[in-house]
């Protein structure tokens, strides 16, 4: 009778802080905003139609968009981006560092009601693997034993170390104990599709009926080229978290119309803005300036003179003025580039890992001028061979290309030679190690200084430089198997310092996403590898 | 007979442009798989081209192509992997011809109404005022007028929306964009054939029966005036219903204009051959139809082969 009676003080208790809890809720809402009262819908752009929906295909970051709140891996990110457990809910990893076993939560399923099974993300990436799919990027999964193999042919889908071992247990099997994998794993391409709808249909991604996800969202309606509307999934096991009901993203293609659309009041957000309007827009509270995980370089050829001398192509890189650049030219809120890893990724230190790195050169013209003539020198040349800089004509590629061609004449009193081609053709031109020098950006896969330096390695598929150091190679090959975090970033940084000081490649400026964002929204989430995490949005005002 | 020979030169002809398309697109360097977003491996790319027969030799590819081609299958698209070239110009073709079809009307109408006002008054203000419209139509490009529209139209004043699609009032702006140069020509055109119209005796005869102007102007001035007007308006109605790059681009129409000029870029091959083939055949019809036309408003126009 006691017990009873304590159980019924305690429930009224928590009932009256609950219900004061409601209280001061409401009062705070009603002396700011009336939240509750706003339909929580938030209107996009998406720049066009989105290539496809299917994770397994898509490669561009439109598609990668819509996906990223379509679908859910097995880990996803929360609304301060940090990492948090996705549709598993517990990761064991094996004492050496190589076996993975993930628990798939209970009750998760597919917005058709099927539930979600470790079978299912078995499928998924084996079939990203299968040669025949022809799936957009496979090479992520190659830190997977058997998947490189399989993929190239040269082994069996029975020797791809993913395994559903029952229908919540998911293992998988590396090569190498690789600290980072669960950033690996947070790649579009490990996303789950579901097994019989992809069987019964090879084209299910292609309109809004078909689509059936595990994320935040479902397509409630795709009009091509016109809009796409994602509505809230109820089957998400997680929806209570999820504070934005609808999100519409139109198509328009054209970055100044999307920007007038904005101060006409049709779109809430612009998530690129056009170049020639940040400046206007700087001191508008709307206006956000946020980094890209992306590095805007220009690439030797070290087998091409003048560039068989390091001395020479550090002389090209102190001879850049990149704050002139940045601040004068460009104005797009670009960083300038004093390294080589983009800012974006933290270390054990807590500090950003650029941060943690000294500046390996900067604009410095008598530095310049000694370093040619001592390159000149240790080649017995007494002038430097005519070069040319090769870049594609899109974008303000040619700006850039005018400005360092002014640059190195000013300050080396070297004459230059620019030359452009159009993308494609500029692409096979650099696949083909046809330059001297020549433009070239990247962006990482996942957010770790890995993936950007791995690019440099001897046997990467991306160094065209034919630049080859074994020092490099080997601390690279360290840090993949090196278990301490604080010293697996050690040896990146020591693998930074040896490219830079050789520099088969110039990092001229780190790319930046400029926004503009409504006063009417809260809590968007920018992101330094992708367009704007809408999840957790919130609209709070008509 | 006359359309059974014209239905065969027309074949010949779609043939004669697949294979010349099919020829040059391949001569241009460059990969449709080649991302922007990254280099990826040589393995990794030969199972992409495999899967859309771009390992086949060209000969195989191109007859592959015309078999397909034959059963009016435009293939896939590399690009956009889920939807193929047929279903990409069934859905943009609906949005791009209303635009032309409603720009054209906008630009005959008008045109032709500006160019009857000036001739009727000629060397007169309303002369001039006409023809300084033209002017400027004719000198404004579309890329310059868009922007325009959208700044006061849409953003300043708010009467019609910015861009995108759905409703009549998304529809205003464009077309009018489209229809000014056309307009600009028409006008011009009809104001001088109507001069011309106007020294002619049968002018002079109809007035002194003492018909009405109206009547002058409508059943014996414009039908005569067309001819030029319609020589023009039959490439650009092919021109104008296929859709038009910058124009879609601008308003965010979901018209096929674009894939016209991207799919270029992209390298996807079945795109760039399914617009030139779709846009040819649009071409070639509609010259049918103006030859046709012709006989209509000039009875003296005769449609017949040579050695007939």
């Amino acid at each position: 009778m006691k017990k009873i009676s304590l159980a019924f003080i305690a429930i009224m208790l928590l009932a009256v802080t609950a219900l004061a809890g409601c209280n001061n809720e409401d009062s705070a809402s009603s002396e700011g905003k009336s939240k509750k009262d706003v339909e929580q819908v938030i209107t996009a752009n998406l720049g066009g139609e989105p290539y496809t929906l299917d994770p397994a295909f898509a490669s561009d970051t439109t598609s990668f968009w819509v996906i990223n709140h379509l679908y859910q891996g097995l880990y996803a990110y929360d609304e301060d981006g940090e990492i948090v457990d996705g549709a598993a809910n517990k990761v064991d990893v094996s004492e050496d560092g190589k076996t993975y076993t993930f628990t798939i939560r209970d009750g998760v399923a597919w917005s058709n009601g099927d539930s979600l099974t470790a079978k299912d993300f078995e499928y998924s990436w084996k079939r990203v693997l299968n040669p025949e799919t022809a799936a957009y990027d496979p090479s992520q999964f190659y830190y997977i034993k058997g998947a490189e193999e399989y993929n190239t042919g040269k082994g069996a889908v029975e020797n791809v170390a993913i395994t559903a071992k029952d229908d919540q247990t998911l293992v998988v099997e590396l090569n190498n104990p690789v600290k980072f994998f669960p950033k690996v794993v947070l790649g579009e391409g490990f996303l789950p599709v579901n097994q019989k709808v992809v069987e019964a249909d090879e084209d299910w991604a292609a309109e809004a009926a078909g689509i059936v996800t595990n994320g935040a969202y479902t397509v409630s309606e795709w009009k091509h080229n016109e809009q796409l509307t994602i509505q809230k999934s109820e089957s998400f096991w997680n929806a209570d978290q999820i504070t934005m009901d609808t999100v519409n993203f139109k198509m328009i293609a054209d970055a100044t119309t999307e920007y007038q659309m904005y101060k006409a009041g049709e779109l809430d957000l612009v998530a690129a803005l056009p170049a020639e309007t940040v400046e206007q827009e700087k001191s508008n509270e709307e206006y956000k300036n946020f980094p890209s995980f992306s590095i805007y370089t220009y690439t030797f050829n070290v087998e091409e003179e003048p560039f068989t001398n390091a001395k020479i192509r550090r002389a090209l890189s102190f001879a850049i003025d990149r704050e002139a650049l940045t601040e004068n030219i460009l104005k797009g809120g670009e960083k300038p580039a004093y390294g080589y890893v983009a800012y974006g990724v933290e270390s054990p230190s807590g500090k950003d890992f650029r941060d943690e790195a000294p500046e390996y050169f900067k604009f410095d013209s008598e530095k310049a001028k000694e370093l040619l003539e001592e390159g000149l020198k240790e080649e017995g040349w007494d002038k430097l061979p005519e070069f040319t800089l090769k870049y594609n004509s899109e974008g303000n590629h040619k700006k850039i290309a005018e400005v360092l061609q002014e640059m190195f004449k000013q300050n080396l009193d070297l004459d230059v030679k620019i030359e452009n081609q159009e993308w494609k053709t500029y692409i096979d031109t650099f696949k083909q190690k046809n330059f001297q020098l020549a433009r070239m950006g990247w962006s990482g896969d996942f957010l770790d200084p890995y993936p950007v330096l791995n690019l440099y390695t001897s046997k990467s598929s991306s160094n065209f430089t034919n630049w080859s150091n074994s020092k490099f190679d080997d601390l690279i090959a360290e840090s993949l198997v090196e278990q301490d975090e604080n010293k697996r970033f050690e040896l990146l940084h020591e693998a930074e310092t040896v490219l830079m000081e050789e520099m088969p490649i110039i990092p001229i400026l780190f790319q930046a996403q400029n926004t503009l964002i409504s006063k009417k929204i809260e809590g968007i989430r920018l992101d330094v590898l992708s367009k704007p995490d809408l999840r957790f949005a919130e609209k709070v005002s008509e | 007979m006359y359309i059974v020979k014209r239905l065969f030169t027309m074949i010949v002809t779609l043939w004669i442009i697949a294979t010349l398309t099919f020829m040059m697109m391949h001569f241009i360097p460059g990969d449709p798989f080649a991302s922007d977003a990254k280099m990826l491996p040589e393995e990794i790319l030969e199972n992409m081209r495999a899967k859309y027969n771009l390992d086949k030799p060209l000969a195989e590819q191109y007859f592959l192509y015309l078999k397909d081609l034959a059963q009016l299958d435009l293939g896939p698209s590399i690009q956009s992997k889920t939807r193929d070239v047929n279903t990409l110009i069934a859905e943009g073709f609906g949005p791009s011809a209303l635009l032309g079809i409603q720009s054209l009307l906008m630009a005959i109408i008008l045109g032709i109404g500006l160019g009857v006002v000036a001739a009727l008054n000629h060397n007169r203000v309303l002369d001039y005022l006409s023809m300084f419209i033209a002017i400027i139509g004719i000198s404004i490009p579309s890329f310059i007028l868009a922007p325009l529209l959208i700044k006061y139209f849409g953003v300043e004043w708010g009467i019609f929306p910015v861009a995108s699609w759905g409703t009549w009032q998304h529809t205003i702006m464009p077309s009018f964009a489209l229809a000014l140069g056309p307009l600009a020509i028409i006008a011009r055109f009809v104001r001088t054939s109507m001069l011309e119209v106007y020294n002619q005796n049968y002018i002079k005869t109809a007035e002194a029966k003492g018909l009405s102007t109206f009547s002058v102007v409508v059943n014996h001035g414009i039908r005569n005036a067309l001819i030029p007007v319609i020589s023009f308006i039959g490439p650009l109605f092919a021109a104008v219903i296929t859709g038009t790059f910058v124009i879609e681009k601008i308003f965010a129409i979901p018209g096929i204009g674009k894939y016209f000029v991207d799919s270029i870029f992209n390298r996807d091959y079945p795109v760039i051959l399914g617009t030139t083939i779709f846009y040819s055949t649009i071409l070639i019809i509609t010259l049918f139809i103006i030859d046709l036309a012709y006989r209509f408003v000039d009875p003296r126009i005769k449609i017949t082969s040579r050695g007939e």
